[in-house]
């Protein structure tokens, strides 16, 4: 193993960092990065963290509290990686480093150590230290133990979330890839609620389960904090073959070409197009250019994941927030957000990010003999449409499975708010695709590639959608009251001017803007 | 306002990008009808030129005249009269070839029938009937040639050719030099930049060379060399394009002798 040339290669990644944080936008990232080194700290003496170890030492079930919260750590940090992209991004990529002498081992290593330095699962790492940290202080855990233990759980963690990447970028590369992909995501989201529904009902099943989980990775970690001796080695011995077995099963497939997306040719003839007849809607000027669009969001893989994945995930929300508090009215508050959720998150990542994926394509629009603008508008046309196409079958799941006896009223109120999200977070995202553009890779199915203020703009969204309704039953019950159903109008109509008012605004202002969104989108700034 | 007999009028043209200076003081006038080769070393300004001359980017000073009228990047009915093969071709690559040449076509205003006509046509005669790849999956050299087919699609009186023979095949090329004569034959103009200077010797009738930072060194006729004749330069001859350019922008030669 070269670790002179390994070594480079990580002094190269912090030495571009460096000079990106040079630069306004550096600047900006590098305040975040303090910020989120201070939110490390809380992390790390927080609930999840030091707490937790305190908690279980004073419970005096180290061990189990230690299998939860590793557990939940583990679970969680996967499916946050995967889902929303966190922790994904690669410094070089595979072809990158082809470039330089260093062998296939080599640049896996310089890969995946750069991979999981990045902020995502330090901030993971913090949650778990807190926990060791909590077990020595308070206990009298081995603190060295601990720490290679939660390093190894990291590291384990990191490669699994990694391989199921690579293998979810290769099934969406088939036929019916995406089909199992947003099949296999539907019954992840839906497997805690089932098996708590079915360790309820049959407690004897929990004492099984436990057995096999004996076996994870995070019980690995808590046998090898919590215990000495033989037992210890048995945690140490576990952990470490699950992360070998991932880097061996990464590395293999790895190994595998990721295919060229499938994207559906459309029955008939070369000029039968779905996309076109939809885009007619939009008049004879604009059609051309929304057909454009339409084509980008339904081949993307990305797009095409997260759209999929909108009624599941509305689903889930509504009955998750919905049982937070109490009695079935809570349902609706869930209902209330997860609508407005429906509304915006398939088309989330493109439509903060509209100019972020088009590579050197971006300057084909200012040749044309057309307002530059025309073209972000029509991105947007495009991405309200795609996302108001789902509110109508959001609305009969909800009427569906709302609580009976159905009034309509709690039907239509969040119809209303997911019109409101949709307009609102697509107005924001006309305004963060021209001030917080990204460089993107339009072929990856996962992973996060906005702005710091792209990703403040949906995150903001979502959790605004999921607490400001309990928020406002806390506060100002009166507002969510399907009694004041009216109310949910005004929200929708100042939504609808903002909109629109967004589209002109920053329409006016894209001509100005347009030098410094084709340095971004080819990679020079 | 000038004379219909230029297609370019460029007047000390100046673009910037804070302190430093891409193109000084460019003033350049391209006669219509003709096949003006733009020659420059790698950095000397030739694609920012050509960014300000096509609306891709704002002008610092100077003004710029394409066909009589004024130029900016808000002319669409002079856009309409253009067409551009930018340097990074500007694909939209989840796209098939029919569907992006379409989408150019029906941009310029063309209609369905003739959209349709004109994709075929173009489609068959760059030999880009493989309808089963997007445009990500061609190699350098197809999608080289749809961006030629989308500059060329709406039979434009102005053709900005950035960079257009690299990557394709000599029949490919020879292809494209023949209608890019045809082209200039009916009145129109090609705006053509290249770093091969046999190709701009041979295809071109006027030449103009600019040095770092874009300024303007040398302009002219150059059918002479086609008679044997020489280039002029400062009371100097130059037989060839090459001689010339290589003067202007500076010999030098290193003796590397680790290589």
């Amino acid at each position: 193993m070269n670790w002179n040339l390994i070594g480079e290669l990580i002094r190269l990644r912090y030495k571009l960092m460096w000079a990106k944080a040079r630069l306004r936008s550096g600047k900006i990232a590098l305040f975040a990065i303090g910020y989120l080194l201070f939110i490390m700290v809380i992390a790390l003496l927080a609930a999840g963290g030091f707490g937790a170890g305190v908690v279980a030492i004073q419970a005096g079930k180290a061990e189990k509290v230690c299998q939860i919260v590793l557990s939940a750590l583990f679970v969680n940090a996967v499916f946050a990686s995967l889902l929303l992209g966190f922790g994904m991004s690669a410094a070089f990529s595979e072809a990158e480093l082809r470039r330089y002498p260093v062998y296939a081992r080599e640049r896996f290593v310089a890969r995946h150590f750069l991979g999981i330095v990045d902020p995502f699962w330090l901030f993971m790492l913090a949650l778990e230290l807190g926990l060791v940290l909590g077990l020595y202080g308070y206990g009298s855990y081995s603190l060295w133990d601990g720490v290679a233990a939660v390093l190894l759980l990291l590291a384990c963690s990191y490669l699994l979330t990694r391989l199921l990447g690579e293998w979810i970028d290769r099934l969406m590369a088939t036929g019916s890839g995406y089909t199992v992909v947003v099949v296999g995501i539907m019954c992840l989201s839906l497997a805690p609620a089932t098996a708590m529904a079915v360790f309820n009902k049959h407690r004897d099943l929990i004492p099984k389960a436990m057995a096999v989980l004996r076996f994870s990775p995070p019980f690995g970690a808590a046998t090898a904090m919590t215990h000495n001796g033989l037992e210890m080695f048995y945690g140490f011995a576990m952990l470490a073959s699950w992360t070998l077995a991932f880097a061996v099963l990464l590395a293999i497939l790895e190994r595998r070409p990721v295919g060229q997306p499938q994207v559906a040719r459309e029955p008939g003839s070369l000029w039968d197009s779905r996309f076109d007849r939809v885009a007619a809607l939009f008049g004879p000027a604009m059609a051309p250019m929304v057909g454009h669009w339409l084509r980008f969001y339904l081949r993307n893989r990305r797009f095409r994941i997260l759209y999929g994945f909108s009624l599941p995930l509305a689903a889930f929300l509504t009955n998750n927030t919905g049982r937070m508090g109490r009695g079935e009215d809570n349902l609706f508050l869930g209902a209330l957000g997860s609508m407005g959720v429906v509304a915006f998150i398939g088309t989330s990542r493109i439509a903060v990010n509209q100019y972020g994926y088009v590579g050197g394509a971006f300057r084909r629009f200012f040749l044309l003999p057309t307002d530059p603008g025309a073209s972000l508008r029509a991105g947007s046309y495009a991405a309200v449409f795609l996302s108001a196409l789902w509110i109508p079958p959001a609305a009969i799941l909800w009427a569906i499975f709302a609580p009976r006896p159905l009034d309509p009223r709690m039907i239509f109120m969040p119809v209303m708010n997911a019109v409101t999200a949709m307009f609102l977070f697509h107005g924001l995202g006309l305004w963060t695709s021209l001030y917080a553009p990204r460089r993107g890779n339009y072929d990856k199915s996962l992973g996060n590639d906005m702005s710091l203020i792209g990703n403040i703009a949906l995150i903001g969204m979502v959790l605004g959608c999921m607490f400001l309704p309990r928020v406002l039953d806390a506060t100002a019950p009166w507002t969510v009251d399907p009694e004041n159903w009216w109310l949910t109008l005004a929200p929708a109509a100042t939504a609808i001017v903002f909109y629109i008012a967004s589209l002109r605004g920053a329409t006016a202002r894209f001509p100005a803007r347009r030098e410094r969104l084709l340095a971004v989108v080819e990679g020079r700034a | 306002m000038t004379f219909e007999t230029d297609a370019i009028r460029i007047t000390n043209l100046e673009k910037r990008y804070g302190a430093t200076v891409a193109v000084a003081d460019l003033s350049l006038v391209v006669p219509k009808g003709s096949m003006f080769g733009f020659l420059g070393p790698n950095g000397s300004g030739k694609s920012t030129t050509i960014g300000c001359l096509t609306g891709l980017l704002d002008p610092t000073a100077g003004s710029i005249e394409i066909l009589g009228e004024k130029f900016t990047a808000e002319s669409a009915p002079l856009k309409r009269r253009m067409g551009v093969m930018p340097e990074t071709l500007g694909l939209f690559d989840p796209l098939y070839a029919h569907e992006f040449l379409g989408f150019v076509a029906r941009m310029f205003g063309l209609d369905e029938a003739d959209t349709r006509r004109r994709v075929t046509d173009l489609l068959a005669a760059l030999d880009l009937t493989d309808t089963r790849k997007t445009l990500a999956e061609y190699s350098t050299g197809m999608r080289k040639r749809v961006a030629f087919a989308a500059a060329v699609i709406h039979s434009p009186d102005v053709l900005f050719l950035d960079e257009p023979f690299e990557s394709i095949d000599p029949a490919g090329v020879a292809a494209m030099k023949q209608w890019l004569r045809r082209f200039t034959e009916q009145g129109r103009t090609v705006f053509i930049t290249s770093h091969v200077l046999e190709t701009v010797e041979r295809l071109c009738d006027r030449v103009a060379i600019i040095t770092k930072p874009g300024k303007l060194v040398w302009q002219g006729d150059i059918t002479v060399l086609a008679n044997d004749g020489k280039l002029e330069y400062e009371g100097r001859g130059f037989n060839s394009l090459e001689a010339l350019f290589l003067h202007l922008t500076g010999e030098r030669y290193s003796d590397l002798n680790w290589l």
